[in-house]
């Protein structure tokens, strides 16, 4: 025989046999951290529990996380048998017609069975579940944390070690440590960082006490600041036992996040200042060009808004599980596509094309039926709007029920990352990116078109634009449906951020005249000035004064700003204002 | 026929026909009762239900035989008026119920503005209140029962949850009206005795339906970055959704910072789409999700009635009750439980006279689909109260229960 052959077979069966033996020390292990936990649940004396609890801290087995999750919810139950014998039981998450599922016992993961070998069926409220206590459910709740720090997903990952780092309990820096080694997100490697610096902070030794605060320092961590305020506001009231070096090195580190902070909260400011002058904006702008550019004082521009809103609720609906509504009391069903995910996110970029489209179209209507008629007479035309919009939020409270309706964010709008702390919103981002993109998409209109052109001509001159063969009705037509469809874009938009209801027209309609008439009437680029304005302005107030004398201030502010200058900030010379 | 004969008389005798009326309700024994919630306006949307729920439970009293009161049996009269969301006209439909229609008692108000408006006329004309909304307290009039959580059952027992489970700071978030501000007082004063410093307690006020909520997030996002952070919020109706969407962006969770909101109940989740709102907290006397033998019954019959609304026995005609997605809440099962317990007490009592009523009204008991409640003599209940979590599917799951917690309207007498 081959020697090399027999060597080879030597090594794996050797192998094997390593395998082997520490597949069954595994096991072994596992079914002795299941054994400490049916203990602890059933144990009388409450430290014995925690302590119990606590010899879990290595292990990795799934049940004993599901029953430890399980026992602090109160859905791990207590079984007493005619022994007294009392046995430690999970129910099983399937459950059949009755209600009814299988126990698993906890000692040894097997199902419960009768005597005649069937597997025995429970239901939950006939079971006692095994009690707890806020310090056990904390307790557990660690342990818990201390699992999830293997769990795939890097935020919950990050969370469990945020958490755990603020225990400042150095049991767990050996954890910590373990996890660093293996961790490759950079942003639970960042937490992990700074819960073993926080840890470490509370250590007896100035020798690893200073190095680690002034490690927080470096990683400007804002988690920490809270730790080290309180921690020198007790080394100062002891200096002589925890040396002037600590101190120092805290003042020095609390300097350095606050500073951290503070440019994050400016550029926050700054930014949240952005996205409210654009939303305001957002609304505003159809405005501008149906009461700026052509006179019309619509009230109903809210409610055109509210139509690109539900418009963007009806793409919603088709794209995903379908839509079921009532106009005028006849039942509409729309299928829906049934998408998931990448597919279902689509729809918002439908619903912002197609709520122009709707807006429009009402737009359209509304001209033709009624303003056409009141371009002479503004009172008359503001009573006729002010009618519309009663008449539209009924059929908006008919067709989709008086209450709101929820339209979901696309994934790429929701969440957010952070500045400095401050968090900086993805539909945020994307609000004021599409206000710069349509007034752009206005300015360009406005000015490159030959819709634009005429427009602009009937504006300033209606009689004279008719003269040269302008064709002024159906400029007033045009104009007006575009006004409209920017309205209902800007209701689509504000669904992401706001409420979706009948009287979702009615919140934005002052908003909407205000930042109109402050920027000055028939002057877009003063409406975007004004919204710029009132949004900064309120956003720098709100965290001085609160939410409410905030707005009180920048409405008084923008009255005394009227007196000063009724014609708003840009005055526009044009004759068919003056008419 | 009847129909046209009576339009005959209508026209003819108009004398006769009243006289007639008078008669044909006379002969049927009935008591009428007020039910006194706007039925237009901003309050509709949460006080229809409560209207649909009062009338349910007449209907439930009347198939039951009535209420025996001098060897006769009552059927109850539903006079139902609505005071469209407008304060002092709360005040004069409260004084044409007393007055004109000669109720026995008006069940009715959601807002405690509403409350204080009609509060003055059931005292002038010694009427009888029953109030089902939870609210502020400091308040205690001889001729109203509050059915209604007071802080002490609302706002203290979450507020000793969050304080048991570690949280050491508190943000607590309102809307700018009464209820937020004197329950805030109240939650602060008591934040103070169990140590908690000022500096760890934030108290922030925004406009009714503010949808702008960057600033407030941002600096709870700030607030809670220590750790061992919650918000309690009194945020009213539909702000609830901007708020909650921010937080969630925001990347905070119920497991960083929970949010504990006193204003939703299941009935407002209707309108809040529920999604964000997942895994924060409520606390209120009752949960739709309670499984208890009367609550499952409670919840059966109700989900009947609103598809064939009546109230047996009477000539009423019940309209619009929406019969699709409807829920049970606490202020609705306290409104059943106030029309229970003034049925028993005039029983007990043999009158429908207020002064007797009232008298037998303390110390009542209702077994009511969350436990046993007892009207004590300071016009509050003693109640169970129960903390959930918000599910994604509107409901709450509960997660700690305080039992037998006695009402008591006086933030001085809990916050020794």
């Amino acid at each position: 025989m081959d020697m090399a052959f027999l060597l080879r077979r030597i090594v794996i069966f050797l192998i094997a046999a390593v395998i082997l033996s520490s597949l069954f020390a595994r096991g072994q292990d596992t079914n002795e951290f299941r054994r400490i936990l049916a203990a602890a649940v059933i144990a009388d004396d409450g430290d014995a529990q925690l302590e119990g609890i606590k010899q879990l801290i290595n292990s990795s087995d799934e049940l004993v996380a599901r029953a430890l999750a399980a026992w602090r919810l109160g859905e791990l139950y207590v079984l007493t048998t005619g022994a007294d014998e009392k046995i430690p039981i999970l129910l099983d998450s399937r459950l059949d017609e009755e209600g009814r599922a299988r126990a698993i016992r906890i000692r040894d993961g097997e199902y419960l069975k009768g005597e005649t070998g069937e597997e025995k069926l429970f239901l939950a409220s006939d079971l006692t579940p095994a009690d707890t206590t806020s310090r056990l459910r904390r307790t557990i709740k660690t342990m818990l944390d201390l699992y999830a720090m293997a769990n795939p997903m890097p935020r919950m990952r990050r969370d469990a070690v945020v958490k755990l780092g603020q225990e400042q309990n150095p049991d767990y820096l050996p954890h910590f440590e373990a996890r660093q080694k293996i961790e490759t997100d950079p942003e639970v490697k960042r937490a992990l960082n700074e819960a073993i610096q926080l840890t470490r902070m509370a250590d007896e030794s100035a020798a690893v006490r200073n190095p680690a605060i002034i490690a927080l320092g470096e990683l400007n961590s804002i988690n920490s600041l809270h730790f080290l305020k309180q921690f020198r506001t007790t080394a100062t009231n002891d200096p002589a036992k925890y040396g002037q070096e600590t101190i120092q090195a805290l003042t020095a580190s609390i300097v350095k996040i606050e500073n951290h902070i503070w440019w994050g909260n400016v550029v926050g400011t700054v930014f949240r200042g952005f996205s409210l002058a654009s939303v305001l904006l957002i609304a505003a702008l159809g405005l501008a060009i149906t009461f700026g550019l052509m006179g019309v004082i619509n009230m109903a521009h809210g409610e055109v808004m509210a139509v690109g809103s539900y418009t963007a609720f009806m793409v919603q609906g088709i794209f995903g599980t379908g839509l079921m509504f009532s106009l005028f009391g006849n039942p509409i069903r729309i299928k829906g596509f049934g998408l998931t995910g990448t597919g279902f996110d689509a729809y918002f970029v439908v619903a912002l094309m197609a709520s122009f489209i709707m807006a429009a179209l009402v737009g359209l209507l509304l001209e033709r039926g009624i303003i056409r008629f009141l371009y002479k007479r503004p009172l008359e035309s503001l009573l006729a709007t002010w009618g519309v919009s009663l008449v539209l939020q009924q059929i908006f409270r008919h067709t989709f029920g008086a209450a709101n309706v929820q339209v979901d964010s696309p994934s790429f709008l929701s969440g957010s990352f952070t500045f400095n702390g401050s968090p900086i919103g993805f539909n945020r981002i994307f609000v004021i990116s599409f206000a710069l993109f349509i007034v752009y998409g206005t300015y360009l209109l406005l000015t490159k078109t030959s819709l634009g052109l005429q427009i602009r001509a009937v504006m300033q001159n209606r009689n004279m634009a008719s003269c040269v063969g302008v064709r002024t009705d159906r400029v007033n037509m045009m104009t007006f449906a575009l006004g409209s469809g920017l309205a209902g874009m800007a209701g689509c938009c504000l669904s992401q951020i706001a409420n979706v209801g009948p009287s979702l027209g009615q919140s934005y309609i002052v908003d909407c005249f205000m930042i109109v008439v402050l920027g000055g009437v028939g002057n877009i680029v003063g409406t975007v000035t004004a919204s710029m304005g009132v949004g900064m302005t309120n956003q720098i107030l709100e965290p001085w004064l609160g939410a409410v004398l905030g707005k009180i201030i920048v409405l008084g502010a923008i009255i005394l700003f009227l007196q000063w200058r009724p014609a708003g900030i840009f005055v526009t010379k044009s004759r068919s204002l003056e008419g | 026929m009847k129909k046209t004969s009576l339009s005959l008389l209508k026209k003819l005798f108009p004398v006769a026909l009243a006289t007639s009326l008078t008669f044909s309700a006379a002969a049927a024994d009935t008591v009428k009762v007020g039910v006194l919630h706007s039925l237009s306006g901003t309050m509709a949307i949460s006080e229809t239900s409560l209207k649909d729920v009062l009338l349910f439970t007449f209907d439930e009293i009347n198939k039951g035989g009535g209420i025996k009161v001098g060897g006769k049996n009552y059927l109850i009269e539903p006079v139902v008026v609505d005071p469209a969301s407008d304060w002092p006209l709360f005040a004069e439909k409260a004084e044409q119920l007393l007055v004109k229609d000669k109720v026995a008692v008006i069940f009715g108000c959601w807002t405690s503005v509403s409350r204080k408006f009609v509060l003055p006329v059931v005292e002038r004309n010694n009427g009888l209140l029953f109030y089902p909304v939870q609210y502020e307290g400091e308040e205690l009039s001889q001729n109203i029962f509050y059915t209604a959580e007071a802080v002490n059952q609302q706002a203290i027992p979450p507020v000793d949850y969050m304080l048991a489970e570690g949280k050491k700071k508190f943000y607590l978030l309102g809307s700018d009206y009464v209820y937020p501000r004197t329950t805030n007082k109240i939650l602060k004063q008591y934040l103070k005795m169990k140590g908690i410093p000022d500096s760890d307690i934030v108290e922030i006020y925004t406009p009714f339906g503010h949808q702008d909520y960057q600033t407030i997030v941002a600096a709870i996002k700030a607030f809670a970055a220590g750790g061992k952070a919650c918000v309690i919020s009194t945020l009213n109706g539909d702000t609830n959704i901007p708020f909650f969407k921010e937080f969630a962006n925001a990347g905070l969770t119920s497991e960083n910072c929970p949010v504990v909101s006193f204003s939703i109940s299941e009935d407002e989740f209707r309108g809040l789409p529920a999604k964000e709102l997942a895994g924060h907290l409520g606390c209120w006397t009752y949960f739709m999700s309670l499984k208890t033998p009367e609550n499952d019954k409670f919840v059966k019959d109700f989900l009947a009635w609103v598809k064939d609304p009546k109230v047996t026995g009477v000539d009423f005609k019940v309209t619009g009750v929406d019969p699709k997605g409807r829920v049970t809440c606490s202020p609705m099962n306290l409104s059943r439980i106030g029309v229970n317990l003034w049925k028993q007490a005039a029983e007990k009592a043999d009158s429908f006279e207020v002064d007797k009523v009232r008298a037998a009204l303390i110390g009542q008991k209702f077994k009511g689909p969350a436990g046993e409640v007892t009207m004590q003599e300071n016009h509050h209940l003693v109640n169970n109260v129960f903390i959930g979590e918000t599910l994604p599917s509107g409901q709450f799951k509960v997660i700690k229960t305080f039992n037998a917690v006695a009402g008591e309207p006086f933030s001085e007498k809990f916050l020794k």
